[in-house]
C-alpha cells in the first residue's frame, strides 16, 4: 500500500531563479525503509520538507504537483495532524531542541504534553525511550549542553515518542562516531519492525546497504534512480550522479570485468563473504 | 530547591508582589516605601537568594535610581535651592520628586526581582498553563525570559571567535565598541535564524495540536499557600481600612 505518493512535483524557493525540485514522482510504500542519497545540494532536505508539509506552509515559494499521504492530499491535514503522522528529525542538530525544556527527560516529554497525554503515560513512555536510546546518563542534563550527536539522538527519541506512522530522518549520523551511528541504525531497524515507514537521508553507504529496502538517488533536484537496494547499489549508473556504491559492490563489479563471474553482486560484507565462499567452493 | 519559600505556588508569590505594588501606590510619602527594600533583603536571604538579590538590584535598579537622583535634583531647576557649590545646585522640588519616584521604583522592583529569583521558570509556565493561558502565550513568555541569557552566550561565542582572529576585544571603550559593533549584525541575524528554526522544531513536536496541553511536571497549591494568601489578603484589607476609612 502506498503511504506517500508524489506526482509531477516541482518546487522553487522564494526569490530563487531555479527550481530545486523537478518532476518528482514517487511512491513510498507503507512499512518500508527508504534511503535517500545524492550529492550535497541535490535537494534531499528540500524533498523531506515537502513530504513533511513544511513546504509550503513554512518555507513559501512555488510548489506544484500532487502530494498524497495515506490517500488524502497533504493540504487536507492540519498542522497538528501532520506532526503526529510524520515525525521529522532535522539535519541541523541545533534545530532539534525545542528550547523550552530544562532537561533531556522533559525535552522528550514535550511533544506528548502538546498532545495532551496524561502525565503517568508520559512518564512511562519517556522512560521507555530513554532506555531504548541509552540516554540514562543524560536525562537530567540541559538539552542545550549536549553535543551535536547527543542532540540528534534526543530529537529522534522525542519524535518517536509521538509514535508517527512515517519517520523522516535527515542525516542523523553526520555528527556521530561509528558506535553512535550503529545505535541509530539499530533504532531504525527496530522502528521498521514496528511497521513504521521510514525515509532516511544518509551518506554512509555501507550502512544504507545493510539496513534499507529501497534507495532513491537524487541529483540536481531530480530523482534519477529508485529501486531495491540490491539493484540500485549494484548499478554503476549511481556513480554518474555523484553517488557512491558500497566498496564490496565496486570490487565485485571490477572482478566481473576482469572475467571472474560472480554469483551475485554483493552490497554488504556478509553477502560478499557468501559470494566468495561460493566462488571458492566452485573452484575446489 | 529545598527552600520552603521557593516551593510556594507561583500565584502565592505573585500575590505578595501585587500587595506590595498596591501598598506602594496607595501609601503617601516615601518612608514606608523605602522600608520595603530592607524587608525584601531579609526575605531574600530567608528564601536563599540574598546575594543574588543584592547583586541583581545593584546592577539594575541602583544605577537607574542614581541616574534619576542626579537628573532630578541637579539638572531640573526650580524655586527652592537647598545647597549650592560651583556649578552644582540642589533644588528642593527635585529632591522631593526623586524621593517619591525612587521610593516606589525601589519597592516595586525589589518585590519583582525577588519574585523572579524564587520562582523557577518551570513553575511559572506550569501555573500560567494551569490558569488557562495558551501555549503560544507561555511560549512567548518563556522565550523572552530565555532571550537575554541566550544572546549573552551567543555574543560571548562571537567575541571569542573575534579574539581568536586577533581582533582586540578588551581595553578602552573605543576598542570595545570597535569589537562590539561588527558583532551586532551576526548576533541579530543568527537570533532571527534561530527563532525561525525553533518554529520548525516546535512544530515537529506537535506544537500546533489543538488539544489542551498537559504537563508531566506537576505542582499544586498546598495548605501553606492558602495560609500565605489569606494572611496577605487580611493584612491588605486592614491596611486599606486604616488608610481610607479610619
Ligand atoms: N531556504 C532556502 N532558500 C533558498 N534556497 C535554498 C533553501 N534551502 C536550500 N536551498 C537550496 O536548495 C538546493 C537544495 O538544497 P537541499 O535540499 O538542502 O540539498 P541537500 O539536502 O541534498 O544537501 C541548494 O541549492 C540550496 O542552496
Ligand atoms: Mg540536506
Amino acid at each position: 500500500m502506498s503511504m506517500i505518493t508524489m506526482k509531477n512535483v516541482y518546487y522553487q524557493y522564494p526569490l530563487e531563479k531555479e527550481q530545486v525540485l523537478k518532476n518528482i514522482n514517487l511512491s513510498i510504500e507503507k512499512g518500508k525503509v527508504y534511503g535517500l542519497v545524492g550529492h550535497n545540494d541535490a535537494g534531499k532536505t528540500t524533498l523531506c520538507n515537502v513530504i513533511r508539509g513544511f513546504i509550503p506552509s513554512f518555507y513559501r515559494g512555488k510548489l506544484t504537483g500532487e502530494i498524497e499521504l495515506d490517500g488524502k492530499t497533504i493540504q487536507e491535514y492540519s498542522m497538528g495532524d501532520l506532526a503526529t503522522r510524520i515525525g521529522y528529525s532535522f539535519q541541523n542538530p541545533f534545530t532539534q531542541i525545542s528550547g523550552v525544556k530544562e532537561t533531556v527527560f522533559e525535552e522528550i516529554a514535550y511533544g506528548l504534553e502538546n498532545l495532551g497525554t496524561a502525565p503517568e503515560v508520559i512518564g512511562e513512555k519517556v522512560r521507555e525511550l530513554i532506555a531504548m536510546f541509552k540516554l540514562d546518563a543524560l536525562q537530567e542534563k540541559n538539552p542545550f549542553e549536549l553535543s551535536g550527536g547527543q542532540k540528534q539522538r534526543v530529537a529522534l527519541a522525542a519524535i518517536i515518542a509521538l509514535d508517527p506512522e512515517v519517520i523522516v530522518i535527515d542525516e542523523p549520523t553526520s555528527q556521530l562516531d561509528p558506535q553512535g551511528t550503529e545505535e541509530i541504525f539499530k533504532i531504525i531497524d527496530l522502528m521498521k519492525k514496528k511497521g513504521k515507514t521510514i525515509i532516511l537521508v544518509e551518506h554512509k553507504i555501507d550502512l544504507i546497504a545493510a539496513y534499507v529496502d529501497e534507495v532513491i538517488v537524487m541529483s540536481q533536484g531530480e530523482i534519477k534512480m529508485i529501486g531495491k537496494t540490491s539493484e540500485v547499489f549494484t548499478n554503476k549508473e549511481v556513480l554518474t550522479y555523484g553517488g557512491q556504491l558500497p566498496q564490496v559492490a565496486l570490487l565485485s563489479l571490477a572482478l566481473q570485468n576482469a572475467g571472474i563471474t560472480m554469483p551475485t553482486i554483493p552490497i554488504t560484507l556478509v553477502e560478499a563473504q557468501q559470494a566468495i565462499e561460493k566462488i571458492l567452493s566452485r573452484e575446489v | 530547591m529545598t527552600n520552603a519559600i521557593q516551593k510556594l505556588y507561583p500565584s502565592t508569590k505573585m500575590s505578595i508582589v501585587l500587595a506590595v505594588i498596591l501598598f506602594t501606590l496607595m501609601m503617601p510619602g516615601y518612608i514606608s516605601q523605602y522600608s520595603v527594600f530592607p524587608i525584601f533583603i531579609i526575605i531574600a536571604f530567608i528564601s536563599g537568594v540574598g546575594t543574588k538579590f543584592l547583586s541583581a538590584f545593584i546592577k539594575s535598579i541602583f544605577v537607574l535610581v542614581l541616574f534619576i537622583f542626579v537628573f532630578q535634583c541637579f539638572l531640573i531647576p526650580s524655586d527652592t535651592v537647598i545647597w549650592s557649590k560651583g556649578i552644582l545646585t540642589l533644588y528642593k522640588e527635585g529632591l522631593e520628586a526623586s524621593l517619591l519616584m525612587t521610593s516606589k521604583i525601589i519597592a516595586i522592583s525589589s518585590s519583582l526581582i525577588w519574585f523572579f529569583l524564587v520562582t523557577p521558570i518551570k513553575d511559572m509556565m506550569f501555573a500560567l498553563e494551569k490558569a488557562g493561558f495558551s501555549k503560544k502565550f507561555t511560549f512567548v513568555i518563556y522565550s523572552t525570559i530565555q532571550l537575554i541569557p541566550q544572546m549573552k552566550k551567543l555574543s560571548q561565542t562571537i567575541l571569542e571567535a573575534q579574539k581568536s582572529r586577533g581582533i582586540e576585544t578588551e581595553g578602552s571603550l573605543m576598542i570595545r565598541l570597535k569589537a562590539f559593533l561588527p558583532m551586532l549584525g551576526p548576533l541579530v541575524l543568527s537570533s532571527i535564524q534561530q527563532t525561525e528554526e525553533k518554529v520548525l522544531a516546535l512544530e515537529a513536536r506537535a506544537f500546533s495540536a489543538t488539544v489542551r496541553k498537559s504537563s508531566y511536571y506537576q505542582m499544586s497549591k498546598k495548605p501553606v499557600d492558602y495560609l500565605v494568601i489569606s494572611v496577605i489578603f487580611i493584612g491588605f484589607m486592614i491596611f486599606v481600612w486604616w488608610r481610607f476609612f479610619k
